[in-house]
């Protein structure tokens, strides 16, 4: 690893802590995460030069504290212009500092409440997904306004501008720096872990070789449910959704084709999945299991994703305990794409014809979704029904709003019609 | 997920608006442009020239020919678009209900499927 790789590590893994530090001074998840941000910045131009700092944490600490003092003062005297009211700047910026710098070497405990609190913040009900996923990559992953923009293909001020609606937002439901009620605290959990897999999954599903940048939010994905296990070692949940991205990304290389188009997981070649992240991720999902007493959406789609990486072909997969597992996801978590997994399931075990009856009953609310015809186009090849196996992928082709889907399935479409 | 607004119109349209009005309109276009841009889902908002102003590029072995385009007796032409980061299809559709000439002509949605990496140049899929 190179200097600056690790120094960026350093930055990254410091971020929520420093700001976690700032919140608990100052409250104002604006100021401070703009300070915070600056205070990155600052780093990432003066330590390559002048290398690491003794004290890196203390150092970031510092320099953001300098920073949400200037913000403040700039504030409040922009206040005074404005309506000629005075407001002070707050006098525990300008004394303090030094006092709790103190406690900058000894992390721990209270940095990983900070983290949690922090992830919560930032996956506030009051914003919609994309904008808590811009806010948590840049107050919790420690990834610049530039860097989120890049990744989502948007300008970088409409980026600014979403993730500075979002804090105003936050600000104006009056959240505060406390961790959720007892009461609201499963389901504001239960966003964090979507926000977690949205940053995962917007790194996954494009794919094409261009696209490496969006390949770096798999990676941050992960990273932040790593994060996340290690704040809440006991939630079977959170160690869910780490093995299946674990086991997801376990795939990728096999996943995308020379030329950017999809390859199904029939036609991958299994030498090229990565064996380690699927061990790790097999063997995370199996404890988890073994022990969980709140089983959950993450969990099962884990333990789907581990019968397939344990599996030497598609014939050799165990299909009934997968289809096993789908009638739990189907009760635990309804909706129309479990059914459609289960329906390829229940085709893999009782053949085509009971696969396709169990798509029939979802037509209604998924016609506009390419899965639903591209597992029909599937199935009735499947059964032999070429000619209408070709039409499905053309319907599916036609719905993906995925470029390497869709080649792919345009290819299934013209393939099965060759046949 | 990306969308693309389109609006189309005609001089008739244009110049059945009452000039008072018209200021009205333009003002309202600014105001939602405004509100979009701060709310960080408009990415762009183009209007293009009247369509007398188009012409055709042809290559014809080779060589580039140029001509006016064939749009000045067509009923309605391309007048504006604005590109739209959203986070989903509902969301583009009530954005598209708020454009201000709504109530006149019909605005399409288009869920926009490729975009080219400023870059590599290299198709990315942007779903």
């Amino acid at each position: 690893m190179t200097g600056n790789a690790a120094a960026e590590d350093l930055l990254r893994e410091f971020a929520p802590q420093v700001l976690g530090v700032l919140m608990r001074r100052y409250a104002g998840l604006d100021s401070c995460e703009d300070a915070v941000q600056e205070a990155l910045l600052a780093a990432a131009t003066q330590w390559p030069a002048t290398g690491l700092p003794d004290n890196p944490r203390a150092w970031l600490l510092t320099v953001a504290t300098r920073r949400l003092a200037d913000i403040l003062r700039s504030e409040s005297a922009r206040r005074e212009r404005e309506d000629a009211v005075h407001v002070a700047t707050p006098p525990a910026v300008l004394v303090g500092a030094d006092a709790w710098l103190a406690d900058a070497g000894t992390a721990g405990a209270r940095d990983s409440d900070d983290t949690l609190t922090l992830l919560f913040l930032c996956c506030h009900p009051v914003i919609t997904p994309s904008s808590q996923v811009a806010l948590t990559l840049r107050a919790v992953g420690g990834l610049t306004t530039a860097e989120i923009a890049r990744a989502f293909v948007v300008p970088e001020a409409t980026m600014a501008q979403r993730i500075s609606r979002a804090k105003q937002q936050i600000r104006a439901a009056g959240a505060r720096f406390t961790p959720p009620d007892a009461a609201d605290r499963d389901r504001r959990l239960r966003s964090v872990q979507q926000v977690l897999y949205l940053i995962f999954n917007e790194g996954y599903v494009a794919s094409a070789g261009a696209a490496l940048q969006r390949t770096d939010l798999s990676a941050e994905g992960i990273r932040l449910a790593r994060l996340l296990r290690r704040l809440l070692p006991d939630d079977a949940e959170s160690a869910g959704l780490l093995a299946l991205m674990l086991l997801t990304d376990a795939r990728r290389a096999a996943r995308v084709a020379p030329d950017g188009a999809l390859v199904p997981l029939v036609e991958q070649d299994r030498a090229r999945w990565d064996r380690a992240l699927a061990a790790e991720g097999a063997g995370l999902v199996a404890s988890t299991l073994a022990t969980t007493s709140a089983l959950g959406p993450y969990q099962l789609q884990a333990a789907i994703a581990a019968v397939h990486v344990e599996a030497a072909s598609v014939a050799d997969t165990d299909w009934a305990e997968i289809l096993a597992l789908y009638e739990l996801l189907a009760r635990v978590s309804p909706g129309p794409l479990v059914s459609l997994g289960k329906a390829v399931a229940v085709a893999m075990v009782h053949g085509p014809a009971a696969g396709l009856a169990a798509t029939d009953q979802l037509a209604d609310v998924l016609a506009w979704h390419h899965r639903f015809h591209a597992v029909r186009g599937h199935l009735l090849e499947m059964s032999g029904d070429t000619a209408s196996a070709a039409d499905a992928y053309r319907m599916a082709a036609r719905y993906a709003t995925n470029t390497a889907e869709k080649r792919y399935l345009d290819r299934q479409s013209r393939q099965v019609r060759g046949q | 997920m990306k969308y693309m607004l389109i609006i189309y119109g005609n001089q008739e349209l244009w110049s059945s608006i009452d000039p008072a009005d018209y200021a009205r309109e333009i003002a309202a276009f600014d105001a939602f442009n405004k509100k979009y841009y701060n709310s960080g889902e408009l990415l762009g908002a183009y209007g293009v020239a009247d369509a007398a102003a188009t012409k055709l590029v042809r290559l014809a072995d080779g060589q580039p020919a140029v001509t006016d385009g064939p749009y000045l007796e067509t009923k309605e032409y391309l007048a504006s678009w604005f590109l739209l980061d959203v986070e989903d299809e509902e969301r583009a559709l009530a954005i598209a209900a708020d454009v201000p000439s709504a109530k006149y002509r019909p605005v399409e949605v288009w869920p926009v499927l490729h975009e080219a990496s400023r870059e590599t140049g290299v198709d990315i899929g942007v779903a």
